[in-house]
């Protein structure tokens, strides 16, 4: 009877969350579409980004050029794949730095809370209230000369605050559940109930802050760029060529829109796989 | 009893919080023992201190603004003042915890059967195989139909007393001497509380632990339970026997909580009995009995003087009031 009543108590749930959906898949593949063109760009049968075609200035799109030529007769397909490597390469590579930075501590101060987090937290704090744009803006502005990795490096020290304080929060809501302590009085170690205990309980809200992260420092570069404070020209990237498409937006609209729907489109698949997968992944609700 | 036959050994155990209002002792000097295979009930309000006595005895403590006097020796282990690292050694081997809410006790993101193993292979350095056919031995133990597949199920797939099962296997994965229950059936229905506390003392039995029963309802400790310690405002007012406690209590707070858990045989809809007042604020306790203010038989001794533990008529039976109920008041439980 117990058997019986115990198999019936048991309830049986669907074993993962939302589906992902069709549309999931297609910002996948577009993303790895963009992410495959960044990498192989020079082994890809692409035109020069730097070679100037006087007899084929401000084309409009057609077969010869697929997205048309710039002011100085420059392939713009070309320029916006190999634009990509820019902008996927600052968004990737400034997040990794805050991530590698901004989580563990994050993680380590919800976990330990006391002077330790007291003091990282304030500091954190003041970074967070000073307006990041303007700190990287005067920072890129003198550390001369400008270089990609300088870049990356900068925009990726500013986030590292922002990526503290979402991390922090996530694990202070989970460092107190009864399975931590759990896991404690089973006689797990610090670091084991920080890897395999917390890590996979924030790890959604860190990968879908991560997607979203990219996104936001591809936009940053462009506006960057868009100062003329990003890698040096005739270096394409999304953000400096629209910045310098500006001064012929009139004559030749295709050269801003080219490059912008491929941030616009790119911005939005990242948004919505990150987005998707938190829903996916979210198995701690009881839905019933 | 021979000390030898003596698992938990509690003189004086105090722990006070550093708060804003000034020290609190929420555990105010408390002094037990625990046999071998013996299960201890330990009984009192919310607010009473049970809780943070058992995770006193535990060795879990806040980091900080908290002290902690006395001594709680485990199978001759001290556990006040041990460093997390010691501690770490007898977590899980000597002493576990089954938690109140089974909903937060397992973590969401790992199926159970990783849960289980994780302290098997870490602790007793079981092999990846060993270990998963141990744990499907522990969910087998602890009642979960069909083992095997349930090891790989996440804990948002199984009910509250499945959960609960689950929990109880956990602790069980270390071979624990004594096994800490705090509220452990609280968060279930009242069907599958009874289940479950069936199977802790069954596995009480079969495994050769001791138990301590953390609760506030006094129905669930009274068959399963040898002794009761029941607690009021972080002290022990009275102590003894399951059997003396129930029947030949002493401390008229013991009668009051009697007195106001529901019973069977009395007709429907009678209104249930309650203690008038409020648990004590234990920043501003007066010298005198705690329960005094709430007690019908408190005379003026009562609010100045702190009554002490004192032996009554059965050995071992203990109680702490100046003005005892007489012997012959026993209550209606059987």
């Amino acid at each position: 009877m117990s058997e019986l009543l115990d198999e019936f108590s048991m309830v049986e749930r669907p074993e993962k969350g939302e589906p992902l959906g069709i549309l999931f898949w297609i910002c996948i593949c577009w993303i790895t579409l963009n992410v495959i063109g960044a990498i192989f760009a020079n082994v890809l049968p692409l035109q020069n980004p730097l070679y100037e075609d006087f007899n084929a200035i401000n084309a409009g799109p057609g077969l010869h050029h697929l997205f048309g030529t710039d002011d100085l007769g420059r392939d713009i397909f070309a320029r916006v794949v190999y634009g990509s490597r820019v902008s996927i390469t600052v968004g990737v590579g400034a997040m990794l730095i805050g991530f590698g930075i901004g989580a563990p501590l994050g993680m380590l101060a919800a976990y330990r809370r006391g002077r330790f987090d007291m003091i990282v937290t304030a500091v954190m704090y003041v970074l967070l209230a000073f307006p990041a744009i303007i700190a990287t803006i005067a920072v890129l502005s003198f550390w001369a000369p400008r270089s990609l990795l300088k870049i990356i490096l900068v925009i990726g020290l500013a986030s590292v605050p922002l990526v503290y304080r979402v991390i922090r929060t996530a694990t202070m809501s989970v460092a107190t559940k009864d399975y931590i302590i759990a896991a404690k009085v089973q006689g797990a170690t610090d670091g084991r109930i920080l890897v395999k205990e917390l890590l996979p309980n924030i790890a959604p809200i860190g990968v879908s802050f991560l997607l979203i992260g990219v996104a936001t420092v591809i936009t940053l570069e462009g506006a960057l760029a868009f100062l003329g404070l990003s890698v040096n020209p005739p270096t394409p990237s999304w953000g400096n060529m629209i910045n310098e498409s500006r001064t012929v937006m009139a004559e030749n609209p295709w050269l801003v829109i080219f490059p912008s729907l491929a941030l616009c489109l790119f911005l939005l698949g990242l948004n919505f796989i990150g987005d998707r997968l938190r829903n996916h992944f979210d198995v701690t609700e009881v839905k019933l | 009893m021979s000390q030898s036959d003596k698992l938990l050994v509690v003189r004086d155990l105090a722990t006070t919080f550093a708060t804003a209002g000034g020290p609190l002792a929420a555990v105010g000097g408390v002094s037990f023992d625990l046999g071998q295979n013996e299960t201890l009930g330990i009984v009192g309000e919310s607010g009473s201190g049970k809780t943070v006595l058992s995770r006193t005895i535990m060795g879990l403590q806040p980091r900080t603004n908290v002290t902690v006097s006395g001594s709680a020796v485990l199978n001759g282990f001290e556990v006040v003042g041990a460093s997390e690292k010691s501690k770490r050694q007898i977590w899980g081997t000597e002493v576990a915890m089954v938690f109140q809410d089974p909903m937060t006790s397992l973590n969401p993101v790992m199926r159970i059967g990783k849960q289980i193993d994780e302290s098997l292979r870490v602790r007793l350095d079981m092999s990846r195989a060993d270990a998963k056919a141990r744990a499907i031995e522990l969910l087998e133990l602890v009642g979960i139909p069909s083992p095997a597949q349930r090891y790989h199920v996440y804990p948002g797939q199984m009910s509250g007393g499945m959960r609960q099962r689950v929990v109880i296997a956990i602790a069980l994965a270390g071979s624990p001497k004594l096994l800490m229950a705090d509220e452990p059936t609280t968060g279930l229905d009242v069907t599958i509380q009874a289940q479950i506390l069936n199977l802790l003392d069954e596995l009480k039995d079969r495994l050769k632990m001791s138990v301590i029963l953390v609760t506030h309802d006094l129905g669930v400790v009274a068959t399963r339970t040898s002794r009761i310690v029941v607690m009021y405002a972080g002290r022990i007012v009275e102590m003894g026997s399951t059997r003396e406690v129930f029947h030949h209590h002493r401390m008229p707070y013991t009668r009051a909580l009697l007195e106001s858990s529901p019973k069977v045989s009395s007709p429907s809809h009678t209104r249930l009995t309650t203690i008038p007042g409020r648990p004590p604020n234990l920043l501003k306790l007066s010298d005198g009995c705690a329960f005094a203010p709430r007690c019908a038989y408190a005379t003026e001794r009562c609010h100045t003087d702190r009554p002490e533990l004192e032996e009554a008529a059965e050995p071992g039976h203990l109680f702490a009031c100046w003005n005892p109920l007489h012997v012959t008041t026993g209550a209606r439980h059987s």
